[in-house]
């Protein structure tokens, strides 16, 4: 095989040498020990290159005149060799490890580190692969500045809410993110053990490439290509573990919510109910019978090859994992192939695929932990009988348990995400690549209640059954030129394209009852009730397009003087015809002060770079159709004597025509320091981010009738401040480096346009009271009510101070901010920000012979949490014990309410239910052993690893909550805790990797 | 070769720019540019709007909150600590945030919205029959027009809104004499366009009609004491013969006296096997517990029990007492010892059906005949025609009585101010817990003294009216003022 290989490579070198005359130079790459495979060769100023084979050899043939060679390799210094007639050119190429001169994955391109005019952070497999994790997010949490990762919940399989330098939309949030090319709107569904590394694109002169997407930031994800040497190379990586819930809720005990109770009955001019409180004991844990100790486990096997025209990579991965709520699961099968082929010498092709197959279970997890809050704890879980007990008598709330026994909705999620693509050199320097992605998903939903009867107010007389399916398919087509060239000292390369995506989805639903059985083969449509058939069918995941003409130029003079221009124009079917498209420049300036002949910092100071970027980007998230009015259907009324339903359908939700992109114009600052021979790094970068024309839903008054229009509303900044700092190490067998990051950040709105110039949101409570106000000066999602100022003690007091309403004595009293004498909606204020003034990462690990230590630490400062659950009055609802603190008469509490059914302003909101949702985290802490080389080359492994990792081991937080992580929606909902988040867990795994 | 390849897909590449990419046809729905175009679709939207009448806000939950439970009829219901927000209006501690006022606030004017989306539009649909266009405006103005009149007697001075597009989202309340020339000319409009009950096909059974609007606008004449006003209107209706009472009272709230002789004007209700034609009307007030699976709310006050003549058979067909047999025979009512004295409104119960209790089935009488008698007879009296009066209190009377001699004799006396305690005592007993009795207590101005007499926390000059919902003075900047008493 290698023979013919060879001929037919000398073959094709004689073919090209007829063509012109040509030299062909051939060399070994190594890294000092082993050989390096892939690396990436070029005949300087011309097209010629090639890849380096298993053995780390290359064979190149070279126009006459060409004076040098260039290497690259992912995560190694880029290196320039003169060829100087030779026509052996051996290399050594070290690695990058203070990540200067690494090549970085950026839009549509790479780049070195040094050549960057734009804020870039680069997270690597190696970093990745610390701890085991179950989404890339999780992976991602703390590891870069700038980056705020929040879990949605503690759900298995549950994603990740990603926020690139703050919040600067009223709306979807979320960065771009684009894998192998493909450009996605989730990244939940990667196996992180699949991923090379990430970039994530922070500034203008990075991000102005993705335009009308770019505002929220870009995160590039590339996933591991065919390398491996030799015969190849074939890995596993396996983990088990055990996860708990990591905190609970401090909930009133049978004794003390009997105790209650019968305050609540004697205030109510009630006889007590319960006699003897005490004889209650305990009671109840509803906490304890509804979470569980569950398993978490993974399994992956990887097969990597390659050689001098290509490589491939084929993974598979089995991921599966119970909930800490009983009944929930989730369970992933991944399978990966990434494969490249150079089919001429200036024609490669290649394909990135990854083929997911999905089931969850029962991720539906609100009812039952609301239940668990609020079932009473006197109410036994189930009678002698077995069957559940009634809690709707005590405490008018179901019965946690048997939600949880009855839950039935089970998901199952097939998708397909790839990318196929050419590359042609042509001309001198010129290269065309052509990429067409395609992510294609359909799921499979399955909702069933079985007839039961816990009591009257938590019973099903008929089952029901429901069935949903859907899919959704995007494709994007890229088709981009590629110019690079180097005059003398003057490098240029640059770049231009064309782009279009394309996105629809649809479901069909239907649903029967009266399904003949409960058992799970009998949940079929066919076996229910055909006169109790609906069925529904819509769009799913939004439809839109497209279109996009790029351009990028970069100019550096001798690594020294760095210039990005680049500019992007976006159309997008979201808007109407007259705000159809967006252009988005930037302009990047950079100066690697420390190659200047001047520069003498020595060791000490090793390296000083500073870089700026001014640029406007694009967010257009606000689904389908939002500039036409639409007709909403099935608004139908009865008729006639023999009551027939008659159609009815009309406008409800109003339209803005002249919808138009939000524009965020971005200003970054950076400086990039090395010391002590660049074994610490310090970057800082200073950004301010001013967004106009926000998109959003602003309530308008009910009185309209009609749901309030998407408008081009406010003006919004961000601006802050990112620090790195990193430490490497190495001495002999011993070896560590620490890193931290930091990102303190300001979110301020700086207009609201159109009427009044202020809005209300945030939904809130029992009367639905707003509990966020959009204001200039706030941040988005400010709370927004009354400061407690004690409780009403006395007749004086209420004499004395002034009342919200009419009041009495144990009621809340709230302070008269104006001092005008009376306590109005007026005397409401800013009571806290859900977004965090400060997010910090602290990464470790230590190294020594073959065993490692490695820890993550994550944290967040400055934000308050608006712990809606509590914002309930006295009832027969179970509840916290923070409802201990309660007034029963003068001088007994000065901070919570009487308890009765009739108090006034118990759900207003107001800083009662305010709390600091600072923390930290010890987010994973893991050791591991390496089996020395000449041990596991003796059971013929290249590389056998054992770990045991534990990850949210420990949390230092104000919060009362399980998490205080609390994002469940909107931007004028985020951080308000209604108590229906999956908890997160905490997970001790057990794991190895190897080689051979 | 290689030109061949790059020249191919990138000329592929631009072609796609002649493409489509960027339009897109919204799917799934019409849009409103496509919308009425003819008469179904006419139709359609103004069966929206009767949609809307069977809401939760508009005739369900709130609503009862704003007529029974917060009246000297009945008390909130349920188990203590449920829907606290009814309790409060039950004890008039209710604020402007409560879930009562906001909830039929903004379910009134989703409502009032959808009426001038059609009003607005149906004149332009291109050719439609003439007759049918006129009729479904009318009935669109019927309806906006009931919206408005409870919401006016509900919060007095209203914003009033009679396009679907208004230029400014920021208004102030109307006076109350511009809303009520409003509410006047739409029904006096729907008066004269709408045909006859007996006029209508079949199938549009249930439709506003011309005796249903003149009721109505008798009762805004007797709300605003325009009493000749309200009698001439209610006796052209009385003589126009569509309507009569049923034989026996028991016989209105069942299947069979839905849209029947009596009937003026019903929220249709359905029970569907797919549901998508009930209301939760009859669930929210239904018997809680194993029994009936309703919720319990909106219980029969003692004073009200206090307030039937003895022996005044009505008495048993309006409330269902534990231990009773319910009217379908199928159960008996359990005690249940989580509600203080349980009893329940026994016109909203309905038989069994499909769908469960969330798909109540019955219809809800907004406006029946007995209702339209008493306005004559209230009216006459008041315009000192207390010999007509007494023929039509007394009819109603016969017609409870039945072929009982003993009970509920006819009321012969002649003086005014007798005559007038006469006829709101027999309309109390005669519409108990069908949601009037509330403004017939604040049209006759002794909801102070009816209510305190009760020991109810009242407070004249406030407690008449109910707050402006906090969150739309809020949104419209203050412009919206509140009522008197009323602070956040």
């Amino acid at each position: 095989m290698q023979k013919r290989l060879l001929i037919f490579f000398a073959f094709f070198t004689l073919l090209c040498t007829c063509v012109r005359a040509q030299t062909t130079i051939s060399g070994t790459v190594t890294d000092g020990t082993d050989a390096l495979i892939g690396v990436s060769v070029r005949a300087i100023g011309t097209t010629s290159g090639t890849i380096t084979d298993i053995d780390g050899k290359y064979s190149l043939s070279v126009p006459e005149g060409t004076e040098a060679l260039g290497f690259t390799y992912l995560g190694y210094r880029e290196i320039k060799e003169q060829i100087a007639g030779r026509t052996q050119v051996d290399i050594l190429m070290s690695e990058a490890t203070e990540t200067l001169n690494e090549v970085v994955v950026v839009g549509y391109g790479i780049q070195q580190k040094s050549d960057l005019t734009g804020a870039v952070a680069v997270v690597d497999a190696q970093e990745l692969m610390d701890i085991p994790t179950q989404n890339l997010g999780q992976a991602l949490q703390g590891k870069v500045s700038g980056l705020q990762i929040i879990p949605t919940s503690g759900a298995p399989g549950a994603g990740a809410i990603f926020r690139i330098r703050g919040v600067g939309t009223f709306g979807d949030a979320s960065p771009l993110f684009v894998v192998d090319g493909m450009i996605l709107s989730d990244i939940d569904f990667i196996n992180p053990a699949d991923v090379a590394n990430v970039s994530v694109l922070k500034d203008a002169s990075a991000t102005a490439i993705y335009g009308a997407r770019g505002a929220n930031g870009v995160l590039i994800i590339t996933t591991k290509q065919g390398t491996g040497g030799g015969d190849g190379q074939v890995s596993v990586s396996a983990y088990t573990g055990t996860q708990e819930v990591s905190r609970r809720l401090d909930l009133l005990n049978a004794t003390e919510y009997a105790t209650i109770v019968n305050e609540i009955d004697a205030n109510s001019g009630r006889a007590p109910r319960y006699a003897d409180p005490e004889s209650l004991g305990e009671g109840t844990d509803w906490q304890d019978l509804i979470f569980q100790t569950a398993p978490i486990s993974s399994v992956q096997l990887s097969f990597q090859g390659g050689g001098d025209k290509g490589g491939f990579n084929l993974s598979t991965n089995y991921f599966s994992q119970q909930g800490i709520i009983d009944g929930s699961g989730f369970d992933r099968l991944t399978v990966r192939l990434n494969t490249s082929r150079s089919i001429k010498s200036w024609l490669r092709v290649g394909l990135n695929s990854s083929f997911i197959y999905s089931k969850s279970d029962n991720q539906n997890a609100g009812g039952i932990l609301q239940g668990a809050y609020r079932a009473d704890p006197i109410t036994e879980p189930r009678d002698s009988l077995g069957n559940f007990g009634d809690t709707s008598l005590r405490g008018n709330s179901g019965n946690p348990l048997a939600t949880q026994f009855y839950n039935y909705n089970k998901g199952q999620d097939y998708r397909g995400v790839g990318s196929a693509y050419l590359e042609a050199d042509f001309l001198k320097h010129f290269t065309f690549r052509s990429n067409f992605g395609l992510d294609f998903s359909a799921g499979f939903n399955r909702r069933f209640s079985p007839v039961f009867f816990v009591s009257a107010a938590q019973q099903n007389e008929i089952n029901d059954l429901n069935l949903t399916s859907s899919y959704q398919r995007n494709w994007l087509w890229e088709n981009t030129v590629d110019y690079s060239n180097d005059f003398g000292l003057h490098h240029v390369d640059g770049l231009v394209g064309i782009t279009y995506q394309d996105q629809f989805g649809e479901f069909v639903s239907g649903g029967r009852q009266r399904i003949q059985g409960s058992d799970p083969s009998l949940l079929y449509l066919g076996l229910g009730d055909q006169m109790t058939a609906t069925n529904g069918n819509g769009i799913n995941g939004g439809t839109f397009g497209v279109e996009s003409f790029l351009g990028r130029v970069n100019y550096n003079y001798d690594g020294r003087y760095l210039l990005t221009v680049s500019a992007r124009s976006d159309g997008s079917s979201r808007f109407g015809a007259n705000f159809r498209r967006g252009f988005f420049p930037s302009v990047g300036l950079g100066w690697n002060i420390s190659r200047e002949g001047f520069w003498d910092g020595g060791e000490l100071f090793s390296r000083m770079k500073i870089r700026s970027s001014y640029g406007v980007t694009g967010n257009d998230r606000i689904g389908q159709d939002r500039f036409t009015a639409l007709v909403n259907s099935g608004l139908n009324a009865v008729f006639g004597s023999d009551e027939a339903l008659n159609i009815g359908q009309t406008l409800q939700a109003l339209a803005n025509p002249n919808l138009r992109w939000e524009e965020t114009t971005q200003f970054d600052f950076g400086i990039e320091m090395g010391f002590l021979s660049n074994r610490l790094l310090v970057d800082v970068d200073f950004f301010d981010k001013v967004t106009d024309g926000l998109l959003y839903r602003a309530p308008i008054p009910d009185y309209i009738g009609a749901t309030e229009p998407f408008q081009n509303i406010a003006k919004v900044v961000n601006r802050g401040v990112e620090l790195n700092i990193n430490w490497r190490e190495t001495a002999g067998k011993f070896s560590y480096s620490i890193g931290g990051n930091a990102t303190f950040l300001d979110n301020e709105i700086l207009s609201i346009d159109g009427e009044g110039g202020e809005f209300f949101d945030g939904g809130f409570g029992i009367g639905g009271v707003n509990s966020t106000r959009g204001v200039k000066g706030y941040p988005i999602g400010g709370f927004y009510g009354y400061e407690l100022d004690g409780v009403f003690q006395n007749e004086d007091e209420l004499g004395t101070f002034p009342q919200l309403g009419q009041q009495v004595i144990g009621d809340l009293r709230f302070r008269d901010r104006n001092g005008d004498g009376e306590v109005t909606a007026a005397d409401r204020t800013l009571l806290g920000s859900p977004i965090p003034d400060l997010i910090i990462g602290v990464n470790g690990s230590i190294r020594y012979a073959g065993v490692d230590l490695n820890f993550g630490l994550t944290g967040q400062f400055g934000n308050e949490i608006l712990n809606a659950k509590r914002a309930s009055r006295f009832g027969t609802y179970n509840q916290e014990t923070f409802f201990l603190d309660r007034f029963n008469g003068e001088g007994s509490s000065n901070t919570g309410p009487l308890a009765t059914l009739a108090g006034q302003n118990v759900e207003t909101v107001s800083s009662r239910y305010i709390e600091s949702g600072n923390y930290i985290r010890l987010r994973s802490l893991q050791l591991g052993y390496t089996l020395p080389a000449d041990i596991s080359q003796k059971i013929r492994m290249q590389r056998f690893r054992v770990y045991v990792n534990g990850t949210n081991l420990l949390t230092s937080q104000e919060y009362s909550g399980y998490n205080p992580e609390v994002y469940p929606g909107g931007q004028f909902s985020s951080g308000i805790d209604r108590g229906t988040l999956y908890p997160v867990s905490r997970i001790v795994t057990f794991g190895l990797d190897a080689s051979f | 070769m290689k030109y061949g390849i790059v020249a191919l897909i990138l000329s592929l590449s631009l072609l796609m720019g002649c493409s489509d990419v960027l339009e897109r046809t919204p799917q799934g729905s019409i849009t409103l540019e496509n919308f009425f175009k003819d008469g179904e679709q006419a139709e359609q939207s103004i069966n929206a709007v009767y949609n809307q009448l069977r809401s939760f806000q508009v005739h369900v939950f709130p609503f009862i909150g704003m007529t029974d439970i917060v009246s000297d009829d009945a008390e909130k219901g349920s188990v203590p600590g449920d829907a606290n927000y009814l309790q409060e209006l039950d004890e008039f501690t209710h604020g402007p945030s409560n879930n009562g006022p906001t909830g039929v606030w903004a379910g009134y004017y989703d409502g009032i919205f959808r009426a001038n989306l059609a009003i607005e539009r149906i004149p332009t649909v291109p050719e439609m029959d003439e007759d049918l266009r006129a009729r479904l405006i009318a009935e669109a103005r019927f309806l906006r027009g009931h919206y408005y009149f409870n919401l006016v007697r509900w919060f007095g001075d209203v914003v009033l809104i009679t396009t679907p597009f208004p230029e400014t989202n920021l208004m102030a309340r109307a006076p109350l004499e511009d809303v009520y020339a409003q509410i006047i000319s739409d029904l006096e409009f729907a008066a004269s366009v709408l045909p006859e009950k007996s006029e209508y096909a079949a199938k549009d059974l249930g439709r506003a009609t011309s005796g249903a609007a003149k009721s109505l606008l008798a009762k805004v004449a007797l709300t605003r004491g325009e009493f000749a006003n309200a009698a001439n209107l209610a006796e052209e209706v009385i003589n126009s013969n569509e309507y009569a009472l049923l034989p026996t009272y028991q016989g209105i709230f069942t299947q069979a006296g839905e849209n029947a002789s009596e009937s003026i004007f019903e929220v249709q209700a359905a029970a569907y096997e797919t549901g998508g034609g009930g209301t939760q009307y009859n669930e929210v007030q239904g018997v809680r517990g194993a029994t009936n699976l309703g919720w319990g709310f909106n219980r029969p006050s003692d004073d009200l029990i206090g307030a039937f003549e003895l022996g005044d058979p009505r008495r048993e067909a309006t409330i269902l007492y534990v231990g009773e047999i319910l009217p379908d025979g199928s159960n008996v009512v359990q005690p249940n010892p989580d509600i203080v004295n349980p009893r329940f409104n026994q016109k909203a119960f309905v038989v069994d059906h499909p769908g469960g209790n969330g798909n109540g089935p019955g219809n809800i009488r907004i406006f029946r005949y007995a209702d339209l008698i008493l306005i004559a007879s209230e009216a006459l009296n008041e315009t000192g025609r207390q010999a007509e009066a007494l023929v039509y209190l007394n009819q109603i009377r016969a017609r409870a009585r039945g072929t009982s001699t003993r009970f509920l004799p006819d009321v012969t006396t002649t003086d005014q101010g007798q005559l007038r305690a006469a006829i709101l005592r027999e309309r109390r007993v005669e519409l108990a817990m069908e949601q009037h009795r509330w403004f017939d207590l604040v049209r006759t101005n002794r909801a102070a003294s009816v209510m305190k007499a009760l020991g109810k926390n009242f407070v004249e000059g406030k407690h008449e009216l109910f707050p402006i919902p906090q969150g739309d003075i809020e949104l419209s900047l203050g412009l919206l003022e509140q009522n008197p008493g009323y602070v956040q």
